[in-house]
């Protein structure tokens, strides 16, 4: 017998009218780009959003119902569904629960290498006068406790860390203690150069549960050039201690960094392809930061944006054909954006949140005892700019670190939602204020965006992975999201943070 | 394209875009030449209370038709500035209520979001956060 259905009468008619919820938009590629407040959004034919606003949008139409399954619009026949939206906007939210996360302690300003573009501002290998005191570590590792995170990460850099090894090996136990007593869960990362590691230090680490964190800047010549040290083998140094720590703590305690010099921009295929060789399977495409020694250093290390553009993205089209080869290796900063584009959640890369992760996400223990709110806001602090200083472990509480001038009038340069050429942005769900950037580059927190790096950076790569998931080719796609959803890849990236 | 009497550098290269102020308002425009403020200077001169015109200077040089390019750029980023101002209009009070549904469970609200708002679901439900919302006593 054939199946009847129920006469048209039966069911509810088409909404007559609707209303909008609230969104922004941008055009890209001939059609429209709806985002929402959670940063859902849909491709639209060009003359939608003014169809929407002069409500003339045709109800029964399957455009209509994906306006109103992706949250555009509410009609009589439907709730506005509010919770369910809010719900989503919290999610996106989300890595502001809970405070701050990510405590770095800087234990020592030596280093044996002398990198132009040294974020760090390093001191000579033997001036242990830079190495912080344990008065300063008890207090440090005191004020990363009255967190109200559960969940804590230590990163320990330098300088070069293992320099200071005895402050480490003084750090790690009391962390862990405290953490016990309080019932916090304690990450702990070292930032190292690996050049000066031994079998006793990944002993200990394997012991303690360490994880190590590298850089590896590309092949032997382009590594070596960007990091230079006596006897010219950071690039061998770097390989050998990779190895010996894979060997001692596992393949996944493991992670590497690279950072783009104006050296690195003709070299991105072959920055992937050392990344492939040495088993990586994620690497994130940095620019330079416009901090520490790399402003004295521009000449020789700094480029323009534009072209920081080009090698991204020549560099994740080969990450994407290595991956078509068979081989997984994802890219950090497109799996960052993508989560925030493709899932509800948010990330926890202080680097891009709104409210700007600095202080709120991370605060970094200088070996003084001084408190910044970035570890840019460190770098900047060593060519005597001292604007993003919280306080002082010694004096100060947690209380009023976040209370203080500077942490106030950095707060309000900290949300991307009301500032100027970023309240109306369609990407504003994806990206960042970053008030330590534009100080550092436009000499105002707030920041000017048609000349910011950091915007031109965010809007061509946003755009960029918006293209590709416009074009929707199967394959790529297929790869894309096994970046955000694939377990080891979501690992590596919290390393980065 | 129109030419201007005097942009402040006569014989300069620019662009003039032409914008109907009963459709875009003062703010709009100026979001949109803050915008072209990388590449171009701004002036804008009221023709009347109807109509301003909007000259578009390089600040490097540039070719007529990349002029062109620019001065249709501009028209479209003034209009769509104006959708958005729309949109905000039609909006912003749902989504006060979005947020603040959003962020009540931190306990950080300050102000009760101003406004009726038309949400039959949660009208409905005895502690619903409509309620919540719109009647403090509650």
């Amino acid at each position: 017998m054939a199946r009847v259905f129920y006469p048209l009468e039966r069911f509810a008619p088409a909404p007559a009218g609707f209303h909008l919820l609230p969104f922004r938009f941008t055009r890209l590629h001939g059609k429209e780009l709806l985002v929402n407040e959670a940063g859902e959004f849909l491709f639209v034919p060009t003359g939608t959003v003014q169809s929407l606003t002069d409500e003339h949008l045709d109800t029964n139409t399957e455009l209509y119902r994906d306006l109103k399954a992706k949250h555009f619009v509410y009609d009589d026949s439907s709730s506005p569904l509010l919770d369910i939206l809010a719900t989503k906007v919290r999610t996106k939210f989300d890595h502001m629960s809970g405070g701050t996360k990510l405590h770095i302690f800087v234990v020592t300003l030596r280093c044996e290498h002398s990198c132009d573009y040294c974020q760090v501002s390093r001191q000579t290998a033997t001036r242990g006068e830079f190495d912080m005191s344990t008065a300063t570590a008890d207090r440090a590792i005191d004020m990363m406790m009255d967190s109200p995170a559960h969940a804590v990460t230590l990163e320990i850099q330098g300088g070069e860390p293992l320099l200071a090894f005895d402050v480490i090996q003084y750090i790690i136990p009391r962390a862990k203690k405290l953490a016990f007593e309080k019932g916090k869960d304690l990450d702990i990362v070292v930032c190292t150069n690996l050049a000066c590691v031994t079998d006793d230090i990944l002993k200990y680490f394997r012991d303690e549960g360490v994880r190590v964190s590298t850089s590896l800047d590309g092949p032997a010549f382009l590594h070596n050039k960007n990091r230079p040290r006596p006897g010219h083998n950071s690039y061998e140094k770097a390989i050998e201690g990779i190895e010996r720590s894979r060997a001692m703590l596992g393949m996944e305690s493991v992670a590497a960094l690279m950072t783009t010099t104006a050296a690195s921009l003709d070299y991105a295929a072959e920055i992937v392809d050392e990344y492939v060789r040495r088993e990586f399977h994620s690497i994130f495409l940095r620019p330079i930061s416009p901090y520490g020694f790399a402003i004295k250093t521009h000449h020789r290390t700094g480029y323009e944006m534009e072209r920081f553009l080009d090698f991204y993205k020549q560099g994740l089209a080969h990450i994407l054909k290595v991956n078509r080869g068979g081989y997984r290796i994802a890219e950090v900063y497109t799996q960052i954006l993508l989560a925030k584009i493709l899932t509800p959640h948010g990330t926890r890369y202080v680097d891009m949140q709104s409210p700007a992760g600095e202080a709120w996400s991370v605060l970094v223990y200088n070996y003084d005892g001084d408190v910044y709110a970035s570890d840019e806001s460190r770098m900047l602090a060593e060519m005597s700019d001292w604007t993003f200083r919280l306080g002082n472990v010694h004096k100060d509480t947690r209380r009023t670190l976040f209370t203080g001038e500077p942490a106030l009038q950095m707060f309000h340069a900290s949300c991307n939602q009301s500032l100027a050429g970023c309240s109306d942005c369609a990407f504003q769900s994806y990206c960042a204020a970053d008030p330590v950037y534009h100080h550092a580059t436009q000499g105002d927190m707030y920041g000017h965006r048609p000349t910011s790096g950091f915007c031109a950076r965010n809007m061509g790569v946003i755009k960029g992975l918006f293209s590709i998931i416009e074009e929707n080719d199967r394959e790529t796609m297929r790869i894309l999201w096994s970046w955000v959803t694939g377990e080891t890849a979501i690992k590596e990236v919290v390393e980065c943070v | 394209m129109n030419q201007p009497e005097s942009t402040g550098a006569p014989d300069a290269p620019h662009a003039v875009a032409e914008i109907n102020l009963a459709i875009v308002s003062a703010e709009a425009l100026l979001k949109a030449c803050y915008w072209f403020s990388r590449d171009f200077t701004c002036e804008i001169r009221n023709r009347n209370e109807h109509v301003a015109d909007v000259i578009l200077t390089p600040r490097s040089a540039a070719s007529a038709s990349e002029l062109a390019v620019a001065k249709d750029a501009f028209t479209t980023s003034a209009m769509d500035f104006a959708l958005r101002e729309k949109i905000e209009a039609k909006t912003s009070g749902i989504r006060d209520l979005l947020l603040a549904k959003a962020f009540s469970e931190s306990g950080v609200l300050e102000d009760q979001p101003e406004g009726v708002f038309s949400d039959t679901v949660e009208e409905m439900k005895p502690d619903g956060m409509f309620k919540i919302l719109s009647n403090p006593q509650h």
